[in-house]
């Protein structure tokens, strides 16, 4: 049983290999592909694997806000009313302050839009730790508000002034293949690098991980050795949402530079599966988002090389995957024992 | 129960009376549209507002000259949700209008529809294809694969690469179609080895136009290929296109159905011109034959063209500018084809 035992993020490891062989050689023939296609069409390869990395940003960001919530235990549909709303409050902040701030007004809308998600991350956790609500209709409420609020709110013709450009980190960018597709990126896709390793850190490798973890699988048990339940489901469904915000602000910021109703198109949804593909592990979404990427800039390459094999049955990979990870074929996916139930002291 | 039931009713009656004198009263102080000597425009949005910089507020445009030049009484009705485009229509047909414009290719059932039923009253479908003429309604369309032969051709001679790129709408909808086939015709007529990337957003009617990400992702990685012009067809998200090459030194841009130069600021550092189709003069055209008794049936071609080059008239060669306006003379007269087919 995994109670709050020292031990736990051990065993853990010792099993990463034999449970993760399938996902090893993947990752080894993908290696190799790269290379094959790389020798072959450096520019294309290139091109396809930087609009990848591109594509999955959002998609990670909101997986690993899914990843926190449900390791303390609470699901979290919610994720694509947050990101919406998050994009909708960073653009209009970083629109009104663009007179008085200039550029920076940028920044200051990246840090409001992130906490307007974390304010959705309160709300989800109220409804759904305090008020013991079903935490599906709470996810459900967020993403009716976001579209409604944004929808409500929104005006034609607000324009950003600007959006967030790339940094080339110097030397590193002059690195064939690897410097384009990594060290030639805006400032919110190095940061969500940076925090895919954070949140790998803070779920494995810290206590408040471990008693995130322990409240997920058996909030009993936590709580009898002293464990405030409730503010371990507060925190995580919060810091997730954060999350999900920066990945709206990045939608608005950095990725578009103005905002449009319903621009989230689903990806909210999409980093559920990704979750679900990375079997709740920050570096398994990166991977899954990766692929996910993947498809969208492999199915626009297609159509540029005028391949003609309709677009619809490509963008349908990933998602036929996502099945077969989540039916159990493709290794084991295991959800956390107490997710969707809410935690009462009595 | 009992008392509760009655005063509602009362209250719902009462509102009944009030709504019907205020009716009353506002179609009093204004001209009454059944009566000859007023000639009356109505016009339904799409989903979306009457200001939105686009299609809705181009059509306006035109009623609003129809007010200036023609003396007509006008008004619109903007419509939210995609199942009121009937109620809306209904709302001008039940105070008599003459004219009718509704804008939109969604909009072509609902008004086929007021069309059969109000014989007496003449209508507008802008971007509506008619399969078959019907005597009172005139669909206005454009030969938007022509815009695209005008946008193609100015790609090609701006493009130093030798790869030029579109990133579109979706083929669901005939005119994105016809736009990408007329821009790659027009391209290859002016450089037959050019390079040519073009994608359509993979996606269904709900998000391909309104998908700006996706837009942006995909224009960087035709930059990242070489291609040095770029051309966005396919609303929001072609607008996302067309900022993300914005931020790019030594890269062009080119817009579509309006002069986007004005509908997407952010898109100026870039943006050298849009292939247009005006409907405004096509809506006024319209408008007035109706009022001059000679209006047409079936589909009614209004014009298309590029747009002005604003800042970036000096870049643009005489050169460049006698060519298009050759193929524009060519396009005209049909010396010039695009070889696209409905």
């Amino acid at each position: 049983m995994a109670t709050a035992s020292p031990t736990i993020s051990q065993t853990e490891e010792k099993s990463f290999l034999r449970d993760n062989w399938i996902l090893l050689s993947v990752l080894g023939v993908t290696l190799i592909l790269i290379l094959y296609f790389y020798n072959q069409n450096a520019i294309v390869t290139t091109a396809v694997l930087a609009a990848a990395l591109r594509q999955s940003t959002p998609l990670v960001l909101g997986a690993m806000c899914g990843i926190l919530c449900e390791r303390s235990g609470i699901v979290n549909i919610g994720i694509e009313g947050t990101m919406l709303l998050s994009a909708f409050v960073g653009f209009i902040t970083s629109f009104l302050l663009q007179d008085a701030l200039g550029p920076g007004a940028i920044w200051v809308g990246v840090v409001i839009g992130v906490l307007s998600g974390g304010l959705m991350g309160l709300l989800l956790a109220w409804m759904s730790v305090t008020l013991r609500m079903d935490q599906i209709i709470g996810g459900t409420v967020i993403n009716i508000l976001a579209v409604g609020l944004t929808g409500y709110f929104y005006q034609q013709g607000l324009t950003a002034g600007d959006k967030l450009r790339a940094i080339p980190l110097g030397p590193l960018a002059d690195i064939p293949l690897i410097g384009r597709v990594f060290f030639d990126n805006p400032p919110l896709t190095y940061l969500t690098l940076l925090l895919i390793v954070l949140v790998h850190l803070l779920i494995y490798y810290t206590r408040w991980g471990l008693r995130t973890r322990a409240v997920g699988e058996h909030p009993r048990a936590a709580d009898t050795v002293g464990v405030n339940v409730y503010k371990i489901r507060y925190v995580n469904v919060i810091l997730g949402s954060c999350l999900a915000g920066l990945a709206g602000a990045y939608l608005t910021l950095e990725a578009v530079g103005s905002f449009e109703r319903l621009m989230t198109n689903g990806r909210g949804f999409i980093a559920l599966a990704v979750m679900l593909f990375g079997k709740r592990t920050p570096f398994g979404a990166w991977g899954a988002a990766l692929l996910f990427g993947f498809a969208t800039a492999l199915n626009t390459q297609l159509q540029f090389a005028d391949i003609n094999i309709p677009h619809q049955f490509v963008g349908l990979l990933p998602f036929v995957l996502t099945i077969l990870v989540v039916a159990g074929l493709v290794g084991r996916t295991r959800d956390p024992k107490a997710l969707g139930t809410a935690y009462s002291k009595e | 129960m009992k008392k509760l039931f009655f005063s509602t009713a009362v209250m719902v009656l009462a509102m009944i009376f009030i709504v019907a004198c205020g009716g009353g009263e506002e179609s009093a102080a204004e001209g009454d549209c059944s009566s000859e000597e007023v000639f009356c425009v109505g016009l339904v949005t799409d989903v979306g507002q009457i200001d939105d910089k686009s299609f809705n507020q181009s059509a306006w445009e035109g009623v609003q000259a129809a007010e200036a030049e023609l003396g007509a009484q006008i008004d619109f009705v903007e419509t939210k949700d995609a199942t009121d485009y009937l109620a809306n229509i209904d709302l001008f047909v039940e105070q008599n209008y003459d004219v009718i414009v509704t804008v939109g290719f969604a909009l072509g059932e609902a008004t086929a529809e007021a069309a059969a039923a109000n014989p007496d009253i003449k209508f507008i479908g802008v971007d509506q294809f008619q399969v078959e003429p019907v005597g009172n309604l005139a669909g206005l369309i454009f030969n938007e694969d022509k815009a695209g032969y005008l946008a193609g051709a100015l790609a090609a001679m701006l493009s130093d690469s030798g790869t030029i790129a579109a990133v579109l709408g979706t083929d669901l909808v005939p005119p994105v179609v016809a736009f990408k086939e007329g821009y790659e015709a027009g391209a290859l007529s002016i450089n037959p080895d050019i390079n040519l990337i073009s994608t359509y957003h993979p996606g269904g009617l709900d998000v391909a136009f309104t998908d700006p990400e996706w837009g942006a992702s995909t224009a960087a990685q035709a930059m990242d290929q070489g291609a040095d012009v770029i051309f966005g067809a396919g609303g929001i998200t072609g607008n996302g296109a067309l900022i993300e090459v914005a931020g790019s030194e030594g890269t062009f841009c080119i817009g579509v159905d309006t002069d986007q130069w004005e509908t997407v600021p952010e898109a100026q550092p870039c943006l050298v011109s849009s292939a247009m189709k005006l409907i405004t003069p096509g809506v006024l055209g319209l408008v007035t034959q109706a009022q001059e008794g000679s209006f047409p049936s079936g589909n009614f071609f209004g014009e298309v063209g590029l747009a002005d080059f604003h800042e970036f008239d000096d870049q643009v060669s005489q050169d460049i500018k006698d060519t298009l306006s050759d193929i524009e003379t060519g396009l005209g007269d049909g010396s010039i084809s695009t070889g696209y087919s409905p």
